[in-house]
């Protein structure tokens, strides 16, 4: 293990230039079929009028959350949170049931439609490499950055760097580094000189979303035997009502038989 | 076109092969022992080898991981100065070139048509065999000259010019005509220098006219200018495009094409009226001094409105800034500079910028002289004087061109000269690493001057276009797989050593060369046993053994002496933007106007550039990059599509002068209304691509063929293209 005690990476979407040489390292890295990738692109694009043109774009993968959605929403325990940051997926375990895609806010667990079940991997996301960063590597995007777009080590000092940034640059910058505080706090960390939303993020608050599902999921069982009770009353209701529709329609068939 | 095929089902493939091959043979193979005594790699084949890149010219330094004999990763050298530590998309999926399905893995004869893709396997003794009889038939019938060669820069070049120059033949067909003609030949006639080194440590203000270093990547200089961006250094970008670099810089100047030289010209008049120059600098060091006011009198910021489109005050404004930045100030050289007939002048105004702002040759200054000297401070191989050449060169250098260098050459006027047998006929071509089919314009003329040759042989790794219209296609093994000579940078030799093992039948080509160079009767110009051989020779003045350098990765070179005086390698020692050899040879002596055509109501420029995942017409069928590029497609403003009632994702016919091509469109802001865009590199003949036949469409299919007669560089942009519904 390296000394780092909480792994993060911080980019800045000021210097991205989307040349894709992290999509590439990552894909020879981990070994990823050429039509699947743990990273893509995202942000506006090209905006504005000609000539007056904005663009940025973002490197978008796990956001190796705090407190994951994920691993919160898997029912077979296929994730765990490393204690140094990296949000692991274990394919073993999997059951394909496809949760964790639906309780990311960030979108980024994706299903393996081709593989499916019957082949037995299912869900796919950057690992944060811990491979290289067991060995005090950088994960394989980081290290051959060649703007230094993405940065890697310990948390406290990427997020002291990005409000350092800040400071130099207000001009530059949102003031605002997106992953300090969202959903609990994230390992990728974000700055940006055009509103995150625009480069895909979602608007997200402190408390990780897990926090309020949980806190929800905790009342199921009183509110779910409260309810079965009001559910049962209606059931029964409608059945009797069923019932005496049924009768009355068969009466009035009878009725119609006997003209 | 998305393969479902996995690279791990490639690396299935390729280990079971390997696995034959050391049953075969008992003793592990070379490169594994080589790497085994060196420490490099463990009893498994598990281990890292330090090598090159070689997937642009830039050549970064890298290290491959391997494992059970095969590398599965490469990373950029920390200890590379061209690298630093990283490698840009094509660097990281250079193994997909190696492990490329599509490689060709043994000595292939035609068979059928040329271009029907019919070849049969041959042993290498039968295919250089025929190879050197065809070449000696061809020499002994119509004189030496009567051979082409061909091969674009790459570290083995000085053996492939061994091997044309001992024959006999003058005919040395570069890209460079295609590329930095325009760039290097202004450089020299200024400063004497062939393209000088930039430094980006103190810079403060930038002006890049078409350099697209966001995208044509040069992994350190593109580095270097992301941090100085990033410092707050001031980035103005001339380009008719919103390229991946224009959405960086501070200032982005849609110029209208053709018109850079207006523009700079008329910063110059700006600094040299108000006298805003490094006046000490430029006293002593440029030859002009007392003129340049008077001479550039007449291009005002007003005049340079009317043709650039670009308002006078904004061009007032950039010289003024420029010049307040003086020694910190950098006008970059550029790099492909093959637009215009004009562009020797946008260059030469380039290079006069640098010498007002004196940040030439000075310490902290941001233009300094070259950093490679190929070969120089190491050792080769003894070797006998060329025979002399009796015969002109097709390609017009020196009775036409008198001011191109002979290494840079005019490859378009070459083809040229094959087409029209003036003024004497070729019957042989000899190719290398090259394809001109896709890189020459005007294909379809490209094809005739294939059809006039009495044989063709190409030496490549995969079946490319030129390849495919070939006799004899002799597999090279990747730069992952092979040898070559030394690269020195700076105080440093560095080494290209293979990391794995040849497949197939493939060598090196400083095998090739010296096999053919014996089978011809020119073995003495091959004087090296084998490629480790050669290098054992190059290290004898460095005192570093082989097997040193393939462990560090590079030697340390012999210390020159710094130079105290700055001097310029001119005809006059200073920095001459007045020059006396552009006068004798008939030309303004004066970086100067020079209007250049414009395109009728209902016609483009077409624009070419580059994209950062491929790298000319070599990487289309590396299916890593195939995955991560966008689709190929014709860029055209919202306004002229509008006007042709076209929109994103129609089918367009694109029709010039000389050809027409098929292309889906694409309506973007991102370029001016009177341009359109093609990526190059795409639209491929070859169906031994299997990737990338099918893809796109070739501009080298439409580029009309016009030649700076100063320079001899290629004008791109001067072709006018018309674009309808398909």
């Amino acid at each position: 293990m390296s000394e780092i005690i909480n792994h993060a990476f911080l980019f800045d979407a000021t210097r991205c230039i989307d040349c894709r040489a992290c999509m590439v390292a990552c894909s020879v890295e981990n070994n990823i079929p050429m039509n699947k990738t743990r990273i893509w692109v995202a942000g506006i694009g090209i905006k504005g009028e000609f000539p007056k043109l904005e663009s940025a774009s973002m490197v978008y993968h796990c956001m190796h959350c705090a407190e994951p959605d994920c691993l919160s929403a898997c029912p077979v325990g296929a994730y765990t949170k490393r204690s140094d940051g990296p949000v692991l997926y274990d394919p073993d375990k999997c059951i394909g049931c496809r949760y964790c895609m639906n309780a990311c806010p960030f979108g980024v667990p994706h299903f393996d439609y081709d593989k499916g079940l019957i082949e037995g991997a299912f869900i796919d996301k950057c690992t944060m490499c811990p491979q290289r960063i067991d060995v005090g590597l950088a994960p394989a995007c980081v290290a051959t950055c060649p703007t230094d777009a993405l940065e890697f080590g310990e948390r406290a000092d990427l997020i002291a760097k990005a409000h350092a940034r800040i400071q130099a640059h207000p001009e530059r910058y949102i003031d605002h580094v997106y992953g300090e505080i969202e959903n609990g706090g994230t390992s990728y960390l974000i700055l940006s000189h055009v509103p995150f939303t625009e480069l895909g993020l979602p608007e997200i608050g402190s408390i990780p979303v897990k926090e309020v599902s949980e806190t929800v999921m905790g009342y199921t069982i009183p509110f779910a035997l409260g309810w079965s009770a009001v559910l049962s009353a209606v059931a029964a209701g409608v059945h009797l009502y069923n019932q005496k529709n049924e009768k009355r329609s068969s009466a009035e068939e009878k009725l119609e038989d006997s003209k | 076109m998305t393969s479902t095929l996995s690279r791990r089902d490639f690396l299935k493939m390729g280990a079971a092969g390997a696995a034959a091959v050391a049953i075969g043979t008992m003793l592990p193979p070379k490169v594994a022992q080589a790497a085994r005594q060196a420490g490099l790699i463990n009893a498994e084949g598990d281990g890292t080898i330090t090598s090159m890149c070689e997937m642009c010219v830039w050549r970064c330094g890298l290290i491959a991981r391997i494992k059970d004999g095969r590398v599965v990763k490469l990373e950029g050298n920390p200890e590379h100065p061209h690298s630093k530590g990283k490698l840009c998309p094509r660097g990281q999926s250079g193994l997909m070139n190696t492990y490329d399905p599509d490689r060709v893995l043994t000595p292939l004869i035609r068979v059928g048509k040329r271009g029907e893709g019919l070849f049969r396997k041959a042993s290498w003794d039968e295919a250089l065999d025929l190879v050197a009889s065809k070449m000696q038939a061809i020499k002994d019938q119509y004189g030496p000259e009567a051979m082409v060669f061909s091969s674009t820069h790459n570290l083995s070049q000085p053996l492939f010019e061994n091997l044309l120059y001992a024959f006999g033949s003058p005919n040395y067909g570069t890209q460079r005509s295609l590329c930095f003609n325009a760039m290097i030949t202004a450089f020299l006639l200024t400063y004497g220098i062939e393209e000088p080194s930039r430094n980006y440590d103190n810079v403060e203000y930038i002006l890049m006219v078409g350099r697209n270093l966001m995208e044509a990547i040069s992994t350190s200089e593109t580095s270097e200018l992301s941090h100085a961006i990033d410092r707050g250094a001031k980035l103005v970008y001339l380009d008719p495009r919103y390229t991946k670099t224009a959405s960086k810089a501070t200032e982005w100047i849609p110029i209208r094409p053709g018109t850079d030289s207006a523009f700079l010209l008329a910063m110059i008049n700006v600094i040299v009226s108000n006298e805003l120059a490094d006046c000490d600098f430029v006293r002593k060091y440029m030859v002009g001094c007392d003129d340049i006011q008077e001479e550039m009198s007449r291009y005002s910021p007003a005049w340079a409105e009317q043709i650039t489109g670009v308002p006078a005050a904004t061009i007032e404004r950039i010289a003024r800034e420029y010049a307040a930045a003086q020694h910190n100030a950098l006008a970059h050289p550029g790099w492909r500079t093959s637009n215009f007939i004009n562009s020797f002048q946008t260059e030469r105004a380039i290079a006069t910028l640098n010498a007002l702002s004196g940040n030439v040759l000075r310490p902290g200054g941001c233009l300094s002289a070259e950093i490679e000297a190929e070969g120089a401070g190491l050792g080769a191989p003894s070797q006998p004087p060329y025979p002399r050449l009796s015969a002109l060169r097709l390609d017009g250098t020196p009775w036409k061109y008198p001011l191109v260098p002979l290494k840079l050459g005019v490859f378009q006027e070459l083809r040229d000269a094959i087409v029209s047998g003036e003024p004497y006929q070729a019957h042989g071509w000899f190719i290398s690493r090259q394809n001109p089919i896709q890189s020459l314009p005007d294909r379809t003329k490209t094809l005739e001057a294939f059809a006039k040759m009495d044989f063709i042989v190409t030496v490549d790794i995969i079946m490319n276009d030129t390849a495919w219209y070939s006799d004899v296609v002799l597999p090279e093994a990747s730069y992952l797989e092979r040898y070559d000579p030394l690269l020195p940078v700076g105080d440093k030799a560095y080494i290209r050593q293979p990391v794995i093992e040849p497949q197939g039948e493939a060598k090196s080509a400083l095998w090739i060369y010296k096999q053919l160079g014996e089978r011809l009767g020119l073995g003495d110009y091959f004087q090296y046993e084998d490629e480790e051989d050669y290098i054992r020779q190059q290290l004898v003045p460095l005192g570093v053994s082989l097997e040193d350098i393939k462990a560090k990765g590079y030697a340390d070179m012999p210390e020159k002496d710094e130079e105290q005086e700055i001097t310029f390698n001119t005809a006059s020692g200073k920095i001459e933007v007045y020059s006396e050899t552009l006068k004798n040879a008939g030309f303004s002596p004066w970086p100067t106007w020079e209007e250049p055509p414009m395109p009728a109501s209902n016609e483009f420029y077409l624009l070419t550039g580059k994209v950062a995942q491929h790298t000319q017409f070599g990487t289309q069928n590396n299916q890593l990059l195939h995955k991560y590029s966008d689709e190929p497609k014709l860029w055209m403003n919202p306004k002229a599509a509008a006007d042709l009632g076209l929109s994103s994702g129609n089918w367009v016919e694109i029709s010039s002068p000389v050809g027409k091509a098929h292309i889906i469109l694409l309506v973007t802001e991102a370029i001016r209304p009177d341009c359109v865009y093609m990526t190059p590199g795409y639209g491929h003949l070859s169906k031994g691509l299997k990737t990338a036949f099918g893809v796109g469409a070739s501009d080298s299919a439409l580029h009309v063929t016009y030649t700076d007669p100063i320079s001899g560089g290629q004008a791109l942009t001067q072709t006018f293209v018309t674009v309808k519904k398909a």
